[in-house]
């Protein structure tokens, strides 16, 4: 077996990750022989968590959603050249992050928020009875004025922190995941996870405990 | 109260509860529907879009590695087939003389060619063999040039013509018979200026025998030419022929009959005609 799938399987630890890499790799092979199809497969499986990724990075949904999609077309372009030496989601999340750092620091100047609603169902119903115990419009402003507080604080994060804190904590990768996607050591992500944890803290301490 | 009942909530709420806060902002399902859609065009779009050269270059370099070895081989394999296609043919080889001794002693001889005495065995040599016209006064560096020059390309259009040429095999065979059945006459009409391709073979060789000898021993070589400067000089030849013509006229019935008048003058005779 090829050392680098040796070291791919052994960062992707858990086994329902392994799992879903060894689909992905099925679905990948059937558009590598030319069943262009099975490509939407892999849009349905990963456009939410693409896209919430890129948003939490850019603040902007519009940008969002086209860099979403220029990631899966550049993804889709470069099908053939995919060999299974990392992960599919891996590979489909270096593409969208190098999407979005190049369109940050091409637009580095124009910072312009469009925020998303927040989704409310049975297992976001805690997480926001955690936040808040108002109710009606007294509960609606207060998210809505901490859920802008929380993305300009996340805005004045540089890129690399931001990108770090937004894979970790909004997305759930672990840190072994992040530095493959970001192309840093592991050293270097939990360095960043911890500034960037600290100064957020900083700007929300109004909201949270200290 | 409230303000009390506030601080107490927010002594609960963590930053990774407000980070989870940010995980509900999602999109509505019409917003995945545009997205769908625009996606479908963009995907259709770069099906058909046609990619520049330098974009398809990481590809070409992910070949397989056995085209790269096989490419490179493919590659050498036809420069080599054209350089034997294509390569123009030596005069030497088609001699049959080797290469290097030719071309080496060629060499050498034209760069000795500003020198006058350097490749004086050469012009005796042609002299000898090709031209029997002696008495005409060549200068050295005019019968280097020549011998250089001609020597090999006379031999190598012989064998050309013996290889290629009907017509001059026809030729040097009517040669042959005609040397064999009336050497004689061959020889009177023709001398040794044409004959046969041995003859004109034979002749270059020794040529560039001497040539490379001239270069390894060059005060033999000068002295040989002094020697043949004089050999082909008129003036002695010429003094002999009016010492026998006027021995001829000058015998003694024409002597007696042509003076008139006999002075004696001291130790001196004076004759009068």
């Amino acid at each position: 077996m090829n050392l680098s799938k040796v070291f791919t399987k052994a960062i992707i630890s858990s086994p329902e990750r392994q799992q879903e890499a060894d689909t992905d790799l099925l679905i990948v092979k059937q558009v590598q022989a030319g069943d262009v199809a099975a490509f939407d497969k892999l849009i349905l499986k990963y456009r939410e968590r693409l896209f919430g990724v890129v948003y939490n990075l850019t603040a902007n949904r519009e940008d969002a959603s086209d860099l979403t999609q220029d990631a899966f077309i550049k993804a889709f372009q470069s099908i053939n050249r995919f060999q299974g030496s990392c992960s599919f989601f891996t590979w489909l999340y270096r593409i969208a992050l190098n999407t979005t750092l190049s369109h940050l620091r091409k637009n580095r100047m124009r910072t312009f928020f469009s925020l998303e609603k927040l989704h409310e169902d049975g297992a976001s119903a805690q997480i926001l009875e955690q936040l808040t115990d108002r109710k009606g419009a007294d509960r609606d402003t207060y998210l809505k004025e901490l859920q802008e507080k929380l993305n300009e604080a996340l805005q004045k994060l540089s890129i690399p922190h931001r990108t770090v804190i937004t894979l970790f904590e909004i997305d759930g990768l672990s840190h072994s995941e992040i530095a493959k996607v970001a192309g840093c050591s592991e050293g270097t992500v939990r360095s960043r996870l911890h500034y960037a944890k600290q100064f957020l803290q900083g700007e929300m301490a109004k909201y949270i405990r200290a | 109260m409230s303000e009390t009942k506030n601080q107490s909530h927010q002594s609960q709420v963590t930053l990774e509860d407000l980070l989870k806060l940010k995980r509900l902002e999602r999109p509505s399902a019409d917003f995945w529907a545009d997205f769908e859609r625009e996606m479908r065009q963009k995907q259709l779009s770069a099906l058909v879009e046609k990619r520049a050269w330098w974009q398809r270059l990481p590809q070409l370099l992910l070949l397989p590695r056995v085209y790269i070895p096989l490419g490179a081989t493919a590659a050498v394999a036809f420069t080599l087939v054209s350089l034997r296609v294509y390569s123009p043919v030596s005069v030497a080889q088609l001699e049959g003389i080797p290469l290097d001794s030719t071309q080496q002693s060629s060499r050498e001889v034209v760069s000795k060619a500003d020198g006058v005495h350097a490749i004086s065995p050469v012009v005796v040599n042609r002299h000898d063999q090709a031209d029997d016209s002696a008495n005409r006064p060549v200068s050295v560096a005019q019968a280097e040039v020549l011998s250089v020059s001609s020597a090999p390309s006379v031999s190598a259009k012989q064998n050309i013509a013996d290889e290629d040429s009907p017509s001059a095999r026809s030729i040097a065979a009517n040669f042959a018979h005609l040397e064999q059945s009336e050497p004689e006459l061959i020889s009177a009409v023709l001398g040794s200026r044409l004959s046969s391709p041995a003859r004109i073979q034979s002749a270059s060789q020794p040529t560039v025998e001497l040539a490379s000898l001239a270069v390894n021993n060059s005060k033999r070589v000068r002295l040989v030419a002094h020697y043949n400067d004089h050999q082909v000089a008129a003036e002695p030849v010429a003094t002999e022929n009016v010492r026998e013509r006027l021995s001829r006229r000058w015998s003694d019935g024409e002597f007696n009959d042509r003076y008139s008048r006999i002075g004696l003058a001291g130790d001196k005779v004076s004759l009068k005609f």
